[in-house]
């Protein structure tokens, strides 16, 4: 009987996730991070280092990484790769400029040998904000398109509103659950 | 096949196995790689390779775990600073956790981590945990800007962070003021800077607190109480009466830091009642940190050392409470000693006589010492019981105990200087135990004695006799003693034994000896026996001041200092803090600022000097006229001779000399007063009428000696070309300055005033300050000095091909002017920081042009090294380096000095080649001004040989 409640547990029990939300500075990470664990929008400064909260949903543990993004902290960004199972990579959609930096930190990321299994959300964030990129210029931005060997999605979000994150996270779990 | 197989292992290692965990989602576990890791760096293994994964472990609500990721990361954060910087959002967060233990403990940990790049991250952190509701946190955040501003001191000021701390100081809570207290004294003993000044505003909120705090809360308060100025008697009483209840403390720094406090303020208190009634209630806890450990003994001894030293009426009643025990270790013991000399006084001196005499018996060498000198310093420093002390160390005497008769004839020396001619009984005593003597400094005080009181002891030159056969092999003290001793005994008996004895002894001390103090003590004997045997007696045998026991005595302004830092470390040492610790990095600044700082000082004052140098002298229209005056009467005159004056040997000016001052070492004094007549004596050049015995080679060495010796004026102007007035004078440096030293000899019949002095131009730009002479009237047949102080004025520069002499004129109301010509000697311009950096002196010959380099041999012969070095030095000439060249077996000096030359000064280069072999000197000098070259060869001569 022992044998069978742990097999039950194990169905039914909360499995756990392993993931990183990375991106340039003044992203959202933080925000959403927050946004996901207590649903609510919290006043956040410069992540300088790292927050890390368990967000639990739909019967899975994620347990969220969100690292700084400043070009100082980028480097120890590898410090948190291994036995990562997704990347949640945040872009700040209104700053325009800075797309083609983000692109490049972006592949920089997907070239990574301990991330290579890793699932990749992307979340087009600041929805709300006035002249922000669509989600499929955000995709085209960062040359989405380029990837061919792995699997990943693209939503576009308001961290503010509260929209888009779920989905984003909908999609995560299933993917994790089809892996197992 | 590689072999990098060799180097692949399976083994993963600790580490990697540490790894492993930490980076596992299983809470247990992961704290359970942490203690390990925490485990590994305290033996000591180097777990910094872990510092990512640990650091990653931080943000947790498991305080333990928290708490033993914090203490990784003091350790190692300063290994990895860079990823220190991914610990930084976790403070951040901790600094605002709902638990005050949390955010305590991430104000206190921030603070541990001395990373400059995360240093500015934590400044917001520290500002909200100062103003925290907790005052645990407040009271930990304090501290934490004690520490940031020892690693970032300009952050803590932009931030205000001071002004904060100053803020905490009326805290509600006793133990935030206490620690804003620690954290501001200490901010102020880093910084120097006037940070924290006690006001009679903070001063109640600081008293209040100090009932309330912790111990140690209060030991900081008490300390920056008292470095508190009170402003009146009134103002020092309030803070006595609240302060006083401390001294009842358990804390025995506490304890000592109330003492402190009171001594402080007892300065000021008028009420002499009072004053009275706090001594009195400062002695019982005092007295209570001598029942403590022996340490804690040591410690309170050493600072009741100095509380008795300042006001020994504080435990003048409590001399039994430092008699010593027979268990109490040797350290305790001694200082129990110094006290007990102390409080020492006519009322107690048969109990504490008792009890040295008791030690004098037991089995430490070095403690039987002590006491039988602490007898001594008792009869020295209390007149009435002298004769007690005596009688005890006569008895002790007796005992014939080697060390202890040696002891006790050195502290008997030390008694009959302070009550001479009063127990002069005991010397027969003394006597006998001649053979017994090997210490040096019991022979020398035996010799002292015998030297001393000659004329009442019968044998005294057999006594003295027996030590001399040994001469040679004594030490330095007892030869010193015996040269004085046999001078004395000649003196008081000149008759033929002694004679024999004094030239034995004297020619063996000028010839044999290597030790220069004891050659020059003889030498001096030896010239003063020579020169006048009553002066001598007056000099040898004179009254010596009477003498204090103040051998242990601190200066007032050092006791003063140290009573302030009573319970610390300086109070233990009796030095300075300065004396034995060395501040952070924040004095090695202070200095370096201040060091630039004194060099700019330096410049306005040479511009002032040379401002001051255009001074009243005379009118440009004297200065054009003179020449052609000067000349035509030159051509009229007697023709001049264009060379200077040879110099002739004429007596040195005598000059006003303060009576040497009086010293409680009577050997020096008897030394200083040989000096003094040494410099002030005339020549030996007629050895005075000798008596029978004392032969004549006496005279050579001093000879020598006044040849060396200062500045001679050379005669200027004879009687009979002056009219009947001679001049003599030379241009001298005294005191950084030249100056004119003149002396006129009227031998006219009539008196002689209204001197008044003009230079025509000269090379150097020399003039005298003030024209009038200020020698007063000089009365027929008699002389008079004058030092004129001169100045140097761009005007009175002569043109390049002028002659390097000096032209003069001085007139009189009664004769008229007299012209002469005058040397410019080069040392009256030589500035005393001439000296410059091997280097630099290399740099610069290097860099003068060839043209500019002057040689020309000179026909002397250079003198002993040592002298010739002590002489250039003295004429702030100053010898770079000595070389010998082994090729043309010849000897190198290369020399420097600065002659302020007017507008720029002249940095001087010489070198100067000499052989053993061949007689003669070359010398080479380079500068920027070659017409200074003669001067510098005119020098030489004097200097060198």
């Amino acid at each position: 009987m022992g044998l069978w409640m742990s097999r039950l547990l194990s169905m039914f029990g909360d499995k756990e996730a392993r993931i990183l939300v990375l991106g340039l500075d003044n992203a959202g990470k933080t925000t959403i991070l927050y946004r996901l664990q207590v649903g609510e929008v919290v006043a956040t400064i410069p992540t300088i280092g790292f927050n890390v909260e368990t967000v639990t949903y739909k019967n899975i543990k994620f347990q969220v990484w969100d690292l700084g993004g400043q070009t100082s902290i980028r480097p120890y960004w590898r410090c948190y790769y291994p036995n990562t199972q997704a990347i949640i990579y945040v872009v700040d959609s209104s700053d325009t400029e800075r797309i083609s930096t983000s692109r490049d930190e972006f592949h920089a990321i997907l070239e990574e040998d301990e991330l290579k299994n890793a699932l990749i959300l992307v979340y087009a964030n600041k929805q709300d904000v006035a002249g922000a990129l669509s989600e499929a210029q955000v995709a085209e931005g960062l040359g989405l398109s380029d990837i061919k060997s792995r699997d990943w999605s693209i939503f576009k979000t308001s961290a503010i509103k509260g929209e888009g994150l779920f989905e984003g996270l909908d999609w995560l779990s299933n993917m994790l659950k089809n892996r197992r | 096949m590689s072999d990098s197989k060799y180097f692949a292992t399976t083994k993963k290692g600790e580490i990697h196995e540490f790894k492993e965990d930490l980076r596992s989602l299983d809470r247990s576990k992961k704290k359970e790689a942490v203690k390990k890791v925490i485990a590994a760096m305290t033996v000591g293994k180097d777990v910094s390779m872990l510092f990512p994964d640990v650091v990653n472990c931080m943000q947790t609500d498991d305080l333990e775990l928290k708490k033993l990721v914090y203490l990784y990361l003091i350790n190692y954060a300063k290994t990895q600073p860079d990823l220190a910087i991914m610990g930084v959002n976790t403070f951040v967060k901790d600094s605002q956790d709902p638990n005050p233990l949390i955010r305590a403990l991430a104000v206190r940990t921030m603070g541990c981590i001395r990373v400059d790049k995360i240093t500015e991250y934590l400044c917001d952190p520290l500002q909200r945990c100062l103003k925290d509701d907790d005052p645990y946190v407040r009271k930990t955040a304090a501290v934490c800007v004690a520490k940031l501003y020892d690693i970032n001191s300009e952050l803590v000021e932009d931030r205000g962070f001071l002004d904060i701390l100053k803020d905490l100081l009326a805290d509600s809570n006793p133990m935030v003021v206490a620690n804003a207290v620690a954290a501001l004294s200490e901010i102020h003993e880093v910084s120097g800077k006037d940070v924290f000044q006690i006001t009679s505003n903070s001063l109640f909120k600081l008293l209040r607190a100090l009932n309330e705090c912790t111990e140690w809360g209060q030991v900081f308060i008490l300390d920056s109480l008292a470095a508190y100025q009170a402003k009146d008697s009134k103002d020092a009483e309030s803070i006595v009466e609240r302060v006083s209840p401390r001294l009842q403390h358990a804390n025995c720094a506490v304890v000592l830091s109330a003492v402190k406090v009171i001594m402080k303020q007892l300065d000021l208190i008028q009420d002499d009642a009072l004053v009275r009634q706090l001594q009195k209630k400062m002695a019982p806890p005092l007295v209570t940190l001598l029942s403590a450990e022996p340490e804690i003994q040591y410690v309170a001894l050493r600072n009741i050392n100095l509380i008795v030293q300042k006001a020994p009426q504080i435990l003048s009643h409590e001399v039994k409470v430092f008699f010593c025990k027979y268990n109490d270790p040797i350290y305790v013991k001694m200082e129990k000693l110094e006290i007990m000399i102390r409080l020492a006084s006519d009322k107690n001196i048969d109990q504490v006589l008792l009890e040295f005499k008791e030690y004098a018996t037991e089995v430490d060498v070095d403690f039987v010492r002590r006491a039988v000198r602490a007898i001594g310093r008792c009869a020295v420093s209390i007149e009435k019981a002298a004769e007690r002390c005596i009688n005890v160390l006569l008895e002790l005497i007796q005992t014939k105990v080697n060390y202890v008769v040696q002891e006790a004839i050195i502290v008997i020396k030390d008694i009959f200087r302070r009550y001479p001619n009063r127990y002069e009984s005991i010397i027969a005593t003394l006597c006998e135990n001649l053979d017994t003597l090997d210490e040096p400094e019991a022979k020398a005080s035996m010799i002292w004695i015998i030297g001393e009181y000659a004329e009442r002891i019968d044998n005294a030159d057999e006594l003295l006799e027996q030590f001399l056969e040994t001469f040679p092999e004594e030490t330095a003290l007892v030869q010193l003693q015996l040269v004085t001793a046999a001078v004395k005994l000649f003196l008081k008996k000149p008759t033929e034994k002694p004679q024999q004895m004094i030239q034995l002894v004297l020619t063996y001390a000028t010839q044999e000896t290597d030790n220069p103090d004891l050659r020059d003590r003889a030498y001096i004997y030896w010239r003063l026996l020579s020169t006048d045997p009553d002066a001598a007696k007056e000099v040898v045998l004179a009254e010596k001041p009477v003498i204090m026991d103040n051998t242990t005595s601190l200066e007032p302004s050092l006791l003063t200092l140290l009573l302030g830092q009573l319970g610390n470390l300086a109070s233990v040492y009796h030095k300075p803090p300065e004396a034995f610790v060395t501040r952070s990095r924040m004095a090695v600044q202070r200095a370096e600022d201040l060091a630039p700082a004194s060099f700019e000082e330096e410049g306005p004052i040479s511009a002032g000097a040379s401002e001051a140098m255009p001074g009243p002298v005379a009118g440009p229209e004297v200065q054009s006229h003179q020449p052609d005056l000067l000349g035509d009467l030159l051509d009229v005159g007697e023709p001049t001779p264009p060379a200077p004056v040879a110099p002739t040997p004429t007596p040195p000016q005598p000059t006003a000399r303060p009576p040497a001052p009086p010293t409680s070492n009577g050997n020096l004094q008897e030394l200083l007063g040989g000096l003094d007549i040494n410099a002030g004596a005339p020549p030996p050049a007629p050895v005075a009428p000798q008596q029978a015995g004392q032969a004549d080679p006496f005279g050579s060495p001093a000879v020598r000696q006044d040849q060396a010796g200062g500045s001679s004026l050379r005669q200027l102007l004879t009687a009979d070309r002056g009219k009947g007035l001679s001049i003599f004078g030379t241009v001298a440096r005294v005191g950084g300055q030249p100056v004119y030293q003149l002396r006129f000899q009227n031998e006219t019949a009539q008196p002689l005033d209204g001197f008044m002095i003009q230079f025509n131009k000269n090379t150097f730009g020399l003039a005298p300050a003030n024209q009038a002479v200020n020698v007063g009237v000089i009365g027929p047949r008699s002389s008079g000095s004058a030092s004129v102080p001169l100045v140097q004025n761009p005007a009175m520069v002569s043109p390049a091909q002028a002659p390097p002499t000096l032209q003069v004129a001085i007139r009189n109301n009664q004769l008229g002017v007299a012209y002469f010509n005058d040397s410019l000697p080069l040392p009256a311009i030589l500035v005393e920081d001439g000296k410059i950096e091997g280097s630099v002196f290399v740099g610069s010959w290097k860099s003068l042009p060839e043209a500019n380099e002057v040689t020309q041999q000179l026909p002397i012969n250079i003198g002993s090294l040592e002298s010739v070095r002590a002489r250039l030095a003295a004429a702030n000439l100053f010898v770079m380096a000595h070389k010998q060249v082994a090729q043309t077996n010849e000897e190198v000096l290369y020399i420097t000095g600065k002659a302020a030359t007017v507008d720029t000064p002249t940095q001087l280069l010489l070198e100067v080649r000499y052989s053993k072999a061949i007689p003669g000197i070359k010398a080479f000098t380079k500068s920027t001004r070659p017409d200074l070259a003669p001067f510098v060869f005119e020098a030489l001569p004097a200097l060198l040989t």
